[in-house]
């Protein structure tokens, strides 16, 4: 039944995209999110849905797109110097088998990025790319959120409708993109024209921003709540009246205590004591080593070179005795740990480990470059009349705060080649680009322009 | 039950985005008409 759903529906997308090419690029991005073949069992496994797609929105757009607004910005110069970069680490990677793997799937992540913004020349494609990466992302947001006002969830335990631990079904990822998408549902909300504000809209999109916050809670992705405390300080700075935002964020969050679950309570409360939590021990260990590691490789050691650590550390087990997980060491104690293999967990240590000082440059120069272009704009269009552009200080800010969000959130997961993050970064720059071209519009005098004869 | 409902709900709302934006004419080009259905057809031009 769920084979039938997703073939009827990817069949529906490809001929609509038949008649609007524009409509492959979003087919694309759909796939590239939801990973339809990980929900399925067994009619798409076989199918090279991704590549159909692709190939469509490639010769769609070398077909029929208008190409007179043209633009190759440095940040896409810079996606396009990281992925030669890759593909160099790749060729001399510690690990060459598990290296070649990874970067399979991270040259299509790239080239898709570098390419996307090409094809997002107008206001509405923009609006649709926002639409098709919230809707998407939704699909599984919906799901785990009704599952965590129901049942509570748990970490590890929520089902995320797909047994992958890829992309968006990896439960720390979902939280953090969970949040980051926020600031585009509310975006949307006022501004869409796909579907224009009124009730059905306000409450679908307040529907969908609570199922976001609660997959934090649900997934007990302490990443998540980060994520959100990150967000709640942004939106202060758009607040109209700072003062009522703060008493309602500190009420709401004070009356949403009671309601949340005991393991969710006492999951958070382990980020009080780091030298107690395995989790967090662990991966202050693989930093350290990562560190260590690219002082003797400053160029990196290519993908998957954290499979050649290995550590010894102490830690401290937890002060706090719980009588429903008895410990086999007394509360308090100190304990040795020895590990190896064990992964980055954090986008920044991934890019340092695995590209070494010249890919972690690049990496943060995409995205800081980003967040710095996108408060230009904001700035430029946010005092502006609706009919003016003031749109662009909308979307530059929501896309500005989910940016920040993906920063915060990649601090402890291993997300720097996430395809999602590469849509954010094609997004700005697209807007970016048509911002300029806007004020270039906006600003160019008629040639014959008439003539005001003095009376 | 509930993953359909989240399939049904998700999908539905991509389907109707998609066949909303394939009338629009502004899809490719800012200046092109909202809705190209409800462009005037030349035989539907009537003489002055």
């Amino acid at each position: 039944m769920r084979d039938l759903f997703f073939v009827a529906f990817l069949g529906a997308m490809l001929l609509l995209g038949m008649r609007r090419p524009f409509l492959m690029v979003l087919g694309y991005v759909y796939v590239d999110i939801v990973s339809p073949q990980h929900l399925s069992y067994y009619l798409l496994n076989s199918v090279p849905i991704s590549l159909i797609f692709f190939l469509g929105a490639v010769i769609g757009w070398l077909m029929f797109d208008r190409k007179q607004v043209l633009t190759f910005g440095p940040r896409q110069g810079a996606m396009l110097l990281l992925l030669i970069y890759c593909y160099f680490s790749t060729e001399n990677a510690d690990f060459p088998l598990e290296a070649t793997e990874k970067w399979n799937w991270v040259w299509k992540v790239l080239v898709f990025a570098i390419f996307l913004p090409l094809t997002i020349t107008t206001r509405l494609r923009i609006e649709a790319l926002v639409t098709t990466m919230i809707l998407s992302a939704s699909c599984i947001i919906i799901a785990a959120g009704i599952k965590t006002a129901a049942s509570g969830g748990g970490y590890g335990v929520l089902n995320l409708m797909s047994d992958s631990n890829t992309g968006l079904y990896e439960s720390s990822t979902l939280a953090c993109v969970a949040v980051s998408l926020i600031p585009f549902i509310l975006y949307l909300r006022r501004n869409s024209t796909i579907f224009p504000p009124d009730w059905r809209v306000s409450l679908f999109c307040g529907a969908l921003c609570f199922a976001c916050l609660l997959i934090p809670v649900g997934t007990e992705a302490r990443t998540g709540l980060i994520c959100i405390a990150a967000l709640g300080v942004m939106m202060l700075r758009a607040a109209k009246r700072p003062f009522l935002y703060i008493f309602a964020a500190a009420f709401l969050g004070l009356a949403s205590l009671p309601f949340l679950p005991e393991s969710f309570t006492k999951r958070m409360d382990t980020m009080n004591e780091v030298q107690a939590d395995e989790s967090a021990s662990t991966r202050l260990a693989v930093w350290r080593w990562t560190i260590d590691y690219v002082g003797i490789h400053p160029m990196g050691g290519g993908f998957d070179s954290y499979r050649g650590n290995s550590f010894r550390y102490e830690a401290k087990t937890s002060s706090k005795f719980d009588p429903n997980a008895p410990a086999a060491h007394e509360p308090g104690s100190t304990i040795v740990i020895v590990d190896q293999g064990r992964a980055f967990h954090s986008a920044y240590f991934e890019m340092l480990g695995e590209q070494g000082w010249p890919g972690l440059g690049i990496w943060l120069f995409i995205h800081v470059s980003g967040l710095l272009r996108m408060e230009i704009l904001l700035r430029r269009y946010r005092n502006r009349a609706p009919e003016d552009g003031h749109w662009i200080a909308g979307l530059a800010t929501a896309l500005q705060q989910a940016n920040i969000i993906y920063l915060i959130g990649a601090a402890f997961i291993g997300v720097a080649f996430l395809s999602f993050a590469y849509m954010l970064i094609a997004m700005q720059i697209a807007l970016d680009a048509y911002a300029r071209r806007f004020e270039r519009e906006r600003t160019r005098k008629p040639f014959f322009s008439a003539k005001v004869v003095p009376a | 039950m509930i993953d359909f409902l989240s399939l049904f709900l998700s999908h539905g709302l991509l389907l109707l985005a998609a066949w909303r934006l394939l009338w629009r004419g502004d899809l490719d080009d800012d200046k092109g008409p909202l809705d190209t259905r409800k462009q005037p057809k030349k035989w539907d031009a009537t003489d002055a």
